[in-house]
């Protein structure tokens, strides 16, 4: 295969692997406001127990519970979105080294069976150089994608642990008389907020196989190359 | 491709090297020059990404570009020295003198500090194998931080874009040969990517402050004996920023 050809596939891959990582990076951005909700339906949850007195206690404990779902949803979002950018920066890195190897390949066509005052060494460590960047990079970005897929795991535990939340709430809103009324509205709100939080991060986990498979591809053709040459 | 030795003198030199057939169409055509001095090599504007292959091929054969110890960058422009990752890759020693002003920008190109040597805003002198060239500003021509280089015993002055012409692709003339003739090329780059007469007039006093045999612009064709003083001349008469047309 033409070393040009594979540049073209080369820099399709490394497009792919950008534009998946931005969407994961949009289907995330979507968490935010979740998680803000999240956050002002634990204070609603809150008022309502305590204006139901000593019939609120068990039910004060679960605002706790829903405030901490809220503060382990928007680590979890923080944490993600550094990962994701340095996954874009790694592989738009990639991509630029990618390019140079490929220009000290042509450099060293051109250079084939010509007479020069210049030691072939001199361009084969630019070219060394680059590889190994090339390999290290590959390294970070595959412990990167590691990282990623591991903070992106417990959301769907944490959804577990909302629509839980829900439950225990619906229960004491079932027991809890005239004030089972607003904790039936939390209980409600949340369910809802967990349904929403459990299809974004399926959609996450989806784009997340996807990254992942076109990576391993792109890294696949470009070990291939590398030890080819 | 065409290379050529523009000087040569015991152990002092000029190469230069343009006219590249094989580029792209988009890609605007540049010269790049290589002075030698006592075995040591300086690059001047090593041009881009795009011709890095080339540039270094060609003038592998004629020098060996392990002893290039320094790249001079006249200004920040990618088909100036969008190469330069590549030169340091390859020589991760290699000094690049450029404008003080673009150090934070051409870093971009993913050069790091310590390959850097800032030349301020009046110029200065680079020194190569005990050889030392002027640096002089051209500052606005066309770059608000840009650097011209004279060479005191060659007497080649390299202009940047500054006298800079964009040819017809079939033109393979090194130099000048008519000078009228010339100047169509040469017009509406100077009038539409230069801003400022009154830096214009202050290069063209410097220039004339020295004995100047060749003028070496980064396009098109050199200047040569008395067509030196005619472009500067022509320069000088020039209406610079008033190529487009909504200027008022």
């Amino acid at each position: 295969m033409s070393g040009n050809l594979y540049t073209r596939r080369m820099g399709d891959e490394y497009n792919t692997i950008f534009r998946q990582c931005v969407s994961l990076n949009t289907e995330l951005h979507k968490l935010v406001p979740l998680a803000k909700q999240m956050h002002l339906l634990s204070s609603n949850a809150v008022s309502s127990a305590a204006r139901a007195g000593s019939e609120g206690d068990a039910f004060r404990v679960l605002t706790q519970d829903i405030q901490l779902l809220g503060d382990e949803v928007s680590d979890c979002i923080d944490d993600t979105q550094k990962v994701i950018g340095e996954i874009v920066r790694l592989a738009s890195h990639l991509a630029k080294l990618f390019s140079n190897y490929m220009i000290y390949v042509d450099l060293q066509d051109r250079l084939d069976g010509s007479s020069t005052k210049t030691s072939d060494k001199f361009f084969d460590q630019g070219q060394k150089l680059v590889a190994e960047e090339l390999r290290s990079n590959n390294y970070k970005l595959s412990r990167s994608l590691g990282s990623l897929t591991n903070l992106l795991s417990p959301i769907a535990i944490l959804v577990k642990k909302g629509e839980y939340l829900a439950v225990c709430s619906s229960v004491e809103a079932a027991s809890a008389g005239e004030h089972g009324v607003s904790f039936e509205a939390v209980s409600s709100m949340l369910r809802e907020l967990v349904g929403q939080l459990g299809l974004q991060s399926a959609r996450q986990r989806s784009l997340l196989r996807d990254l992942t498979e076109a990576m391993e591809k792109q890294q696949n053709n470009q070990g291939k190359l590398l030890y080819a040459r | 491709m065409r290379v050529e030795q523009l000087y040569k003198k015991n152990a002092h030199s000029w190469m230069v090297m343009g006219r590249d057939a094989e580029r792209r169409e988009e890609v605007i055509d540049t010269n790049h020059y290589l002075i030698q001095n006592n075995g040591r090599g300086l690059l001047l504007d090593p041009g881009g990404v795009e011709n890095f292959s080339v540039v270094a091929a060609e003038f592998s054969k004629h020098f060996e570009l392990a002893n290039v110890e320094a790249i001079f960058a006249s200004h920040q422009d990618p088909d100036v020295i969008s190469s330069l990752p590549l030169w340091i890759q390859a020589n991760p020693n290699l000094i690049v003198y450029m404008p003080k002003i673009w150090v934070s920008f051409i870093t971009h190109f993913g050069v790091k500090l310590e390959n850097i040597r800032p030349i301020p805003d009046e110029g200065g002198v680079i020194t190569l194998g005990g050889h030392d060239l002027e640096v002089v500003p051209a500052h606005y021509l066309h770059s608000s931080g840009n650097l011209s280089v004279y060479d005191p015993q060659s007497k080649i002055f390299f202009s940047g874009d500054i006298g800079a012409a964009l040819l017809p692709d079939d033109s393979t003339d090194l130099f000048v040969t008519d000078f009228d003739e010339h100047t169509q090329y040469m017009e509406y780059f100077h009038r539409r990517w230069m801003p400022s007469n009154t830096a214009k007039m202050r290069w063209i006093a410097e220039v004339r402050k020295r004995d100047v045999e060749m003028l070496c612009p980064q396009h098109g064709a050199i200047f040569k004996g008395k067509d030196v003083a005619r472009f500067l001349s022509w320069f000088e008469n020039l209406d610079l920023g008033s190529a487009w047309s909504n200027v008022r």
